[in-house]
């Protein structure tokens, strides 16, 4: 009696479910995006194969940030970034005011609202977003790229295949001139220190991470002339006070977080003060954005600039 | 109680409830649906937001439903088996085995395709479940002794995950985010690892009167004829597997297992029969709730669901957990 | 003349314990991201001179032996009197939320506060752990106060204010600095760290071994205690604030660093008996050695770079717990 009633409620559950899986399958099937197929595509070939892209994409969505500066050195707006919610990073990465979309974090972006956008190319961080690349697909053709973890010449790389993505390759190629001219006079500018250790590092709480010669920022400088005091394959390494004065940089770059940071403690200590870049006063502290999160041919050059001016302002 | 009286009124009021509050989530995240939209895309009819509805809205629900009815109804078995209201897959160390197997994938092995992490986490939680019966088995299954020896197990996996966190510490943020669970990019995809929920739940919820001679005490059981090692361990598998399908689909979200059978328990009093489909109900709506709130609180930043249900979780435990010591 | 062995037995154990927590900073104070060799570490200490060496051991690897020690010992007392109090051979800071409590507590005043110095975390830290082993104590203390009940009631609230402590850490992207703030760490700390804990560790201690003759009678049992004309809420509550303050401050310093509590009585219980008179310094002694030795070990985990000495304990702690649960036994008298 009661058992049969039990029986029924449990079939009765058992069978919705079922059947709402089924329908829901069903529903995927007619709920991928028909592409208009009469557009002209180019095949680009990315860290995870190769993606048909239409032909001078209109509406771009970035989902890290060297994505945002490689467009803008393209002269290209993206309709949708992944900032963080922080827009004013944003402008402050592309010098200026810009109008677009914020579509979440990077580390989980908003897939509801990039297909709200209706993109026509998406280009996302392959280590961030390697799991979400099929959902990403069915939205629109994606690409993706190295970012997070990209060395100075991935980055290029990089931005030498946004360029064939968006069908700028003439222009990023003229940019990439202007780079190089750049780069050149800034590293004239800096010679006097040419060969000297540099140490750029993210300075925490309770943490202090060098960038090596293998990261992004070590790497650029070096191409200005500089040798990164830390050589090696990683990109980064957790430093304590004491590895620190063993390695000696001539020039000291922190990245500092807000709040409080492991130098503050450290500045009272006397192998601190017997640091050479402490001693010659060649510390800075630079804005976090731009030397380690930006990253691109734009932020490079901003970077150059940068150290440039901190080395001659100190001289004066 | 007037309630304890009229299960199977509240049995309709909560699926009723369920259904509501289902539809409701379709609407809400990023982009609003306004309910219209909503119920016309579903009887067939597309109109501008078809595809976020099918492709993330109807799954994410869906998952929710069946991980939070799987949970309720994990932690419902354990705290029958284990006779404690407090034993729960979080606590029992499950979730965390579940999470310390996965993350070592995550991580040793993060070339590995997407399928490995679900079956990491059943790996996880199987192997969990054989250390306890294990340990346990020397000291005979006394109902103590498990749940004793599952809180260390916890401990021990815990040691573990923050271990390969120490060692490979570039992917700190990812584990983490995994760890504390989210429904974030779960979709159809994940569908297939539920299967067994969906078979296990209403099966569980049939042959529930098992779980009451339990209750009865180990001697009067004996006595009745019922192979109490027997159906302990199996009773006990079931909540493995549930636990080791939801972990795999969202990581190890909390306190579902461990506040759904009280809340059912104090509307329908502690007879199997009714205390596991009425769980099975409130975890839905508890994990749908989460992970409604955290998508549309901020959009379009998601709260993963794991914090808003530590965050209404942990309160309304404690408000749980002081009118059972009033009662006393 | 059993009793005279007995004691003997004990002075000699007090003086293995003693050399090995001399020797065990000694160690530490060499091993690091350079090896410096015991002679010059001792050179340094009684000859110092200018050279860099020294200052290195001056300045940075002293006061971290130090913190050791003073650390180990104050959560070890911590937990000798929480599993005297509760009458629970289970419990201990972390076991009863109080490390979880405080850790949250910090976690949220940095957030909030971002520019506080670690003198004035303390405070939130103490609040922290009041409530969390408040709590659990509650959840624990209606009826028999049984070991599942307590290790249920305690991993609960442990999972509730971890967890939330991990949102709030996770919503924020800097996610370096979670871990040590999760799982306890002394890298990096120096004389500073030192000075804000000791006012706190050396109160409690004396407090505490000032009440162990209290507490051993406490242990015989409520109505024995009464009869004896002890005034037992009174040490309860007192024994419950040396806790707090042990335990609190050196989550304030360090973040929850778990298991000390949890083991380091149990050993000390082996090796000199019941009597809390001596069970409680002689956990001062043991926790500063195995604490001391834990941070030798977490250097290696991740050579040449440093791991939180968190990990070490909880890796040598969690099976030391699944051992305990086997056994299952009450204090033995």
């Amino acid at each position: 009696m009661k058992t049969r009633r039990k029986l029924k409620i449990g079939s009765v559950m058992a069978i919705l479910s079922i059947l709402l899986v089924l329908a829901g399958c069903g529903a995927k099937q007619d709920s991928t995006n028909e592409k208009s197929s009469n557009k002209q595509k180019v095949a680009v070939k990315h860290e995870l194969g190769t993606t048909k892209v239409p032909e001078n994409p209109k509406r771009i969505v970035v989902l890290e940030l060297s994505f945002v500066d490689a467009l803008h050195g393209l002269g290209i707006k993206p309709v949708g970034i992944a900032d963080d919610n922080k827009k004013d990073m944003i402008e402050q990465l592309v010098n200026g005011k810009m109008k677009y979309t914020s579509v979440g974090t990077r580390q989980q972006p908003n897939l509801e609202v990039i297909s709200s956008l209706k993109p026509d190319l998406i280009i996302a961080d392959v280590q961030r977003h390697k799991a979400i690349y099929k959902d990403l697909q069915q939205i629109a053709p994606t690409i993706e790229l190295n970012s997070r973890e990209s060395t100075y010449e991935e980055n290029i790389d990089a931005f030498k295949t946004i360029a064939t993505a968006t069908g700028k390759d003439k222009k990023a190629e003229e940019r990439l001139n202007k780079h190089e001219e750049t780069i050149a006079k800034l590293k004239k500018e800096v010679k006097e220190e040419n060969g000297q250790t540099i140490l750029p590092a993210v300075v925490r709480d309770t943490s202090f991470q060098a960038h090596t010669s293998a990261s992004y920022d070590g790497g650029f400088l070096e191409k200005l002339g500089f040798k990164d005091a830390v050589q090696s394959k990683d990109a980064y390494a957790e430093m304590n006070l004491e590895q620190l004065s063993d390695i000696n940089p001539d020039i000291l770059i922190l990245a500092n977080n807000e709040g409080k940071l492991l130098t503050d403690e450290w500045k009272s200590n006397p192998l601190w003060k017997n640091l050479k870049a402490v001693k010659n006063h060649k510390v800075f502290v630079v804005d976090r954005n731009l030397w380690t999160r930006f990253r691109g041919v734009v932020s490079s050059e901003a970077i150059g600039k940068d150290t440039v001016k901190l080395l001659h302002d100190q001289q004066k | 109680m007037n309630a304890k009286k009229h299960p199977y009124g509240i049995l309709s009021v909560l699926l009723l409830i369920l259904v509501m509050m289902a539809f409701i989530s379709l609407g809400i995240g990023a982009v609003y649906t306004s309910p219209v939209e909503v119920f016309t895309n579903l009887i067939g009819k597309s109109l501008s937001n078809h595809f976020i509805l099918f492709n993330y809205r109807i799954p994410r629900m869906l998952l929710a439903v069946i991980v939070g009815a799987s949970l309720a109804v994990s932690g419902a078995i354990l705290q029958g088996i284990l006779k404690n209201p407090l034993a729960s897959p979080d606590v029992i160390g499950v979730t965390k085995g579940s999470g310390l197997f996965a993350v070592a994938v995550l991580i040793i092995f993060p070339g590995a395709s997407m399928m490995a992490l679900p079956f990491s986490a059943f790996l996880g939680a199987a192997v969990i479940a054989i250390a306890l019966m294990l340990f346990s088995y020397t000291q005979g299954t006394k109902t103590h002794s498990l749940a004793l020896i599952g809180v260390a197990l916890g401990a021990i996996c815990q040691a573990g995950i923050q271990y390969f966190m120490i060692k490979f510490p570039d992917n700190v943020n990812t584990t983490l985010l995994w760890l504390t669970g989210s429904l974030w990019g779960r979709g159809w995809n994940e569908m297939w690892f539920l299967i067994p929920c969906l078979v296990l739940i209403p099966l569980i919820i049939i042959f529930t009167s098992k779980l009451d001679i339990l209750n009865l005490g180990d001697e009067m059981a004996v006595g009745l004829g019922e192979r109490i090692k027997y159906v302990r361990y199996t009773l006990l598998s079931i909540s493995v597997i549930l636990t080791g399908a939801s972990v795999a689909v969202v990581g190890s979200i909390g306190f579902i297992g461990l506040i759904s059978p009280h809340i059912g328990r104090r509307l329908i009093g502690s007879r199997s029969k009714f205390l596991l489909p009425v769980s099975a109900l409130i975890g839905s709506l508890f994990l749908l709730l989460a992970d409604t709130v955290g998508r549309g609180v901020v959009p379009p930043i998601e709260i993963p669901a794991g914090i808003v249900t530590a965050i209404i979780g942990a309160p309304y435990f404690l408000y749980l957990l002081r009118r059972e010591q009033k009662n006393k | 003349m059993n009793i005279k062995k007995q004691r003997t037995s004990r002075y000699i154990i007090g003086f293995i314990g003693v050399f090995l927590l001399i020797a065990g900073i000694f160690i530490h104070v060499s091993v690091g991201s350079s090896s410096i060799s015991i002679t010059d570490v001792i050179r340094a200490l009684f000859h110092p001179d200018n050279s860099k060496q020294t200052t290195i051991i001056q300045t940075l690897r002293l006061p971290r032996a130090v913190l050791a020690a003073l650390i180990g010992a104050s959560l070890a007392v911590a937990g000798a009197l929480m599993q005297a109090i509760t009458r629970n051979s289970l419990a201990s800071p972390q076991v009863f939320g109080v490390n979880a409590g405080a850790s949250l507590a910090i976690v949220v005043a940095t957030i909030l506060f971002p520019e506080l110095h670690s003198k004035t975390t303390v405070y939130f830290s103490f609040l922290g752990s009041a409530l969390g082993g408040i709590t659990v104590y509650l959840f624990a203390a209606g009826g028999k106060v049984t070991h599942i009940k307590l290790a249920l009631a305690g991993m609960a609230v442990h999972l509730f204010l971890s967890s939330l402590t991990q949102g709030v850490i996770v919503l924020n992207e800097d996610a370096t600095d979670v871990l040590y703030w999760l799982v306890g760490s002394i890298n990096g700390k120096n004389w500073s760290h030192v000075l804000v804990l000791l006012p706190w560790s050396v109160f409690g201690l004396l407090a505490a071994f000032i009440m162990g003759r209290s507490i051993s009678i406490l242990v015989l049992g409520e109505n024995m205690a009464t009869g004896l004309g002890e005034k037992v809420q009174w040490i309860r509550l007192v024994a419950g604030v040396i806790v707090i303050i042990l335990a609190g401050s050196s989550v304030a310093v360090a973040g929850p660093i778990g298991f000390i509590g949890l083991m380091v009585p149990h050993i000390a219980r082996k090796l000199v008996g019941g009597d809390y008179q001596r069970i409680l310094p002689f956990s001062a002694l043991l926790g500063g050695i195995l604490l001391v030795y834990a941070d030798i070990l977490s250097r290696f985990i991740a050579y040449p770079f440093e791991s939180p000495v968190g990990i070490v304990t909880a890796l040598i702690g969690a099976p030391f717990f699944l051992y305990l649960a086997r056994k299952g036994r009450k204090i033995k008298q």
